[in-house]
């Protein structure tokens, strides 16, 4: 029976960790020099989720994060000739790379994300009430 | 004596039940998890095929407790666990969503209840036959 709380616990993990990925990715919206001060613009990151069969056992399926992707997609390129950081030459010459990120999208996600931890709570309580009527019987 | 007074009760019924609740909760909680896992297929436990086992494990035993020279097997022993919980059913009623995964939240949540439902019953139950049993042997209704 508390198997079934690790099957939602490991719900709860993952949603969290694709909570953290879409505020990193809000975070860096506008983030256009990499940790190493390249001119690289921030590519957005989502997680993707996976079925775990070896965490409870007996068939039940909890989940996990199998990885962290990143959109290797092209960046917008906003034309600012004067920018520090515009492009000095070749097809973009005078343009500025900024991350490909749309805040509707990376919104909804959020939105989503938070509902499926509290479905995840909500069925932790139930199992928490199966299990404290088990324990009634004792009593 | 024991086996036989446990045996003629509703207890081995009732104890089958709240097990089988138990697991199929298990896995529905997988369901939900597994709410956003691209291709996931919903598990589940056929109700309708447990409680059929159920009913023939009981008709087997009545006729067993009626005639106890024949009796070889002792209770609802023959209700195994491979017939009445492990079958798992891809349940193929559902929408298929674009990321390949089934899971309904609405119709998860729905089952969720109707289960717990059902688990509170056969404790309810299993609760009374305890309470009727420690009656009978303290000989008293103040218990």
């Amino acid at each position: 029976m508390i198997s079934a709380l690790d099957v939602s616990t490991s719900a709860l993990v993952a949603q969290r960790v694709r909570l953290n990925t879409i505020s990193g990715n809000i975070a860096n919206m506008s983030t256009m020099v990499d940790e190493n001060g390249e001119n690289k613009p921030y590519q957005p990151r989502f997680v993707v989720f996976q079925t775990d069969e070896h965490k409870a056992g007996g068939g039940m399926a909890a989940v996990k994060v199998a990885s962290i992707e990143t959109d290797e997609g092209e960046p917008l390129h906003r034309y600012q000739p004067d920018h520090p950081l515009a492009a000095k030459d070749g097809k973009w010459k005078g343009y500025v790379a900024y991350p490909k990120i749309n805040m509707n999208e990376q919104f909804v996600d959020a939105l989503e994300a938070s509902r499926a931890y509290e479905a995840n709570i909500g069925v932790m309580e139930v199992t928490k009430s199966i299990v404290r009527q088990n324990l009634s019987i004792l009593a | 004596m024991w086996p036989a007074l446990f045996r003629n009760s509703a207890l081995p019924a009732v104890e089958q039940t709240v097990q089988f609740a138990e697991r199929r909760h298990a896995l529905l909680a997988g369901n939900v998890a597994n709410a956003d896992t691209p291709g996931y297929q919903t598990r589940d436990l056929s109700v309708d095929n447990f409680q059929s086992a159920l009913k023939d494990a009981m008709k087997a035993s009545h006729a067993t407790a009626r005639n106890p020279l024949s009796a070889k097997t002792s209770g609802y022993d023959g209700l195994s666990h491979a017939q009445a919980t492990e079958n798992v059913r891809e349940s193929m009623k559902q929408i298929l969503f674009h990321d390949g995964s089934d899971v309904g939240l609405e119709t998860q949540v729905t089952e969720i209840a109707k289960n717990q439902s059902m688990h509170s019953t056969a404790m309810a139950i299993l609760r009374n036959q305890y309470h009727l049993l420690q009656m009978a042997i303290s000989e008293s209704v103040n218990v």
